[in-house]
């Protein structure tokens, strides 16, 4: 039998795992680190300075690390680390970070993205989140664990999806999320709103029993009437709140702060706190050298 | 000597520039012509009777001068210094030639319809659908999944919000939103970026004030012909109005009818 699988091309440079699977048609370019376990189906490229885990799986047609969409993006040396066990569908995009933006696109492990998500630049995808079809992840984005992002979601730049949280199909998202809630459009598919708890979402999270009803308690008096949630949080914080619920409130309450919904906007123009955590510590003694 | 990959297969019989690169598993069609400084990246296909002006940069997996039904016989033309992204479709058309112009930035899995007519300048988010015969002046942005139907235009410097779906034909200048969609207002930002002074934008916010009134169908007549006795002086004004008098017109004759 002729091995079918030598029409592709790995840079000399770059580093892939013996036990990496890299099919037909595949290009990897010379920056590049693959671990072990790893599948790269047909006609997969990686480009850029990219590092990629273990035992992740891309569908056929991903296209991962190429240069961001954004006009500002002058070609630099910016990262696009992906974590363990993450599976990527059909025609997925992820791209590197910016200079402006944090230098880092950021991928944790145990997530999928289904066909034709796109994960733009600066994005910070914690674990376990899921992402459906054609979901667009716009740049400077944060979705923190447990994330559930239906089909054809589209996320506004500079947005935070909170933690186990739950956007329905269709559903445009111009603001951050709060954690624990589900967020869609109503049945005419308009205005998106937190319509309720991601019941699946809190199951996932094994809270403590009274840290549980202490969560459902505030989720209920937050987003259930018209008062101004700034005033609800300033009441129900009087009366002392702690656990997930606190960390609930001090999410709506940095909200707020930010620029129509979004806190990450504060962070525009410069790198978000995650870029310190995240970014090995080589490259960011490299960039805080080529900065000053 | 260009730098082909020896995995790309280039069957045209047109010369290639020495500057052009074209990376591996790509293909180049029969009658497909390259311009000077092109960078075509890896797994790209190009086929039909296309041609690419200078500088353009096409990126992994897009298909470009392909046609609907599948067979390679229709004609592109693309400009010069355009980004066509990831997994973008540029169809190529049979009767009527696909023309993009200059310096566009056609984002990811954005499709362009055979006969589609594309200005200079444009951005066009993910997942743009660009209709078959549709037209697409200069300045445009469209948000993401923004669908424009075929054979509508969309006027220059009109930004889609994402979501959008373009119906009919949209006005120059505005900010769209909807399905069906509404003008929200002017594009100020935009035409801000594109150096407008304040004078132009304020003209036009009055002139959008009157005309489109945050309401979703065709402009009255009636209003238009006022206008354009008062708004002889802004020339943008002037092409607002030209742009869509001729359906508001026609909508006027057939509520007469």
């Amino acid at each position: 039998m002729p091995d079918v699988e030598v029409t592709r091309q790995i840079d000399p440079s770059a580093k892939v795992a013996p036990d990496a699977k890299v099919s037909a048609y595949c290009v990897i370019g010379p920056n590049v680190t693959i671990g072990p376990g790893t599948v790269l189906r047909r006609r997969v490229c990686v480009h850029g300075h990219t590092t990629i885990g273990s035992e992740n799986t891309f569908a056929e047609g991903c296209v991962i690390g190429n240069a961001p969409q954004d006009l500002k993006y002058a070609g630099g040396p910016t990262l696009l680390i992906i974590g363990h066990r993450n599976r990527f569908g059909r025609n997925t995009t992820v791209h590197v970070g910016t200079e402006t933006g944090g230098h880092l696109t950021h991928i944790g492990d145990d997530n999928v993205f289904q066909q034709g998500c796109h994960i733009a630049h600066d994005c910070y995808v914690h674990d376990k989140s899921y992402f459906g079809r054609n979901v667009l992840v716009a740049g400077h984005i944060c979705v923190e664990t447990g994330a559930v992002v239906e089909d054809h979601v589209g996320i506004h730049q500079f947005s935070t999806i909170g933690r186990y949280s739950r956007i329905g199909p269709c559903t445009p998202v111009r603001r951050d999320i709060p954690p624990y809630t589900d967020f869609y459009c109503d049945q005419t598919g308009q205005s998106p709103a937190v319509r309720g708890i991601h019941e699946p979402g809190i199951k996932a999270a094994k809270l403590a029993p009274d840290e549980e009803k202490e969560l459902r308690h505030i989720l209920g008096e937050l987003f259930d009437d018209e008062t101004a949630l700034e005033t609800k949080i300033e009441q129900l914080e009087k009366l002392g709140v702690e656990g997930e619920a606190a960390a609930v409130c001090e999410f709506c309450r940095r909200s707020l702060r930010g620029v129509y919904g979004r806190y990450r906007e504060l962070f525009r123009g410069g790198a978000p706190p995650e870029a310190e955590l995240f970014l090995p510590p080589q490259q960011l003694a490299d960039i805080r050298r080529t900065l000053s | 000597m260009p730098a082909i990959s020896p995995l790309a297969i280039v069957e045209t019989s047109a010369p290639i520039p020495d500057d052009v690169r074209i990376g591996p598993f790509s293909y180049i069609g029969a009658e497909v012509q390259i311009g000077p400084g092109c960078v075509i990246d890896n797994n790209v296909t190009i086929v039909g009777r296309t041609t690419l002006g200078a500088k353009n940069h096409i990126f992994p997996m897009a298909v470009i001068g392909t046609t609907e039904d599948g067979s390679e016989a229709g004609e592109c033309y693309i400009g010069e210094a355009n980004a066509i992204r990831e997994h973008v479709t540029i169809y190529a058309g049979a009767n009527k030639a696909t023309r993009v112009g200059n310096d566009n930035l056609i984002m990811i899995a954005s499709q362009i319809g055979p006969g589609a007519i594309v200005g200079d300048h444009g951005i066009f988010d993910n997942l743009t659908q660009i209709g078959p015969g549709s037209r697409i002046e200069d300045y445009v942005r469209t948000g993401a999944y923004s669908f424009i139907d075929p054979d509508v235009t969309v006027g220059a410097y009109t930004f889609t919000v994402a979501y959008v779906r373009v119906n009919r034909n949209a006005p120059p200048f505005a900010t769209i939103q909807g399905s069906p969609f509404r003008v929200r207002g002017v594009n100020a930002e935009n035409l801000r970026r594109c150096g407008f002074g304040n004078d132009d934008i304020r003209a036009l916010k009055n002139a959008f004030r009157e005309l489109f009134n945050d309401t979703n169908g065709p402009c009255d007549a009636g209003v238009i012909r006022r206008l354009k006795k008062l708004a002889g002086t802004n020339p943008h004004v002037m092409q607002l109005i030209q742009s869509i008098e001729p359906e508001a017109r026609q909508v006027e004759a057939q509520d007469n009818a």
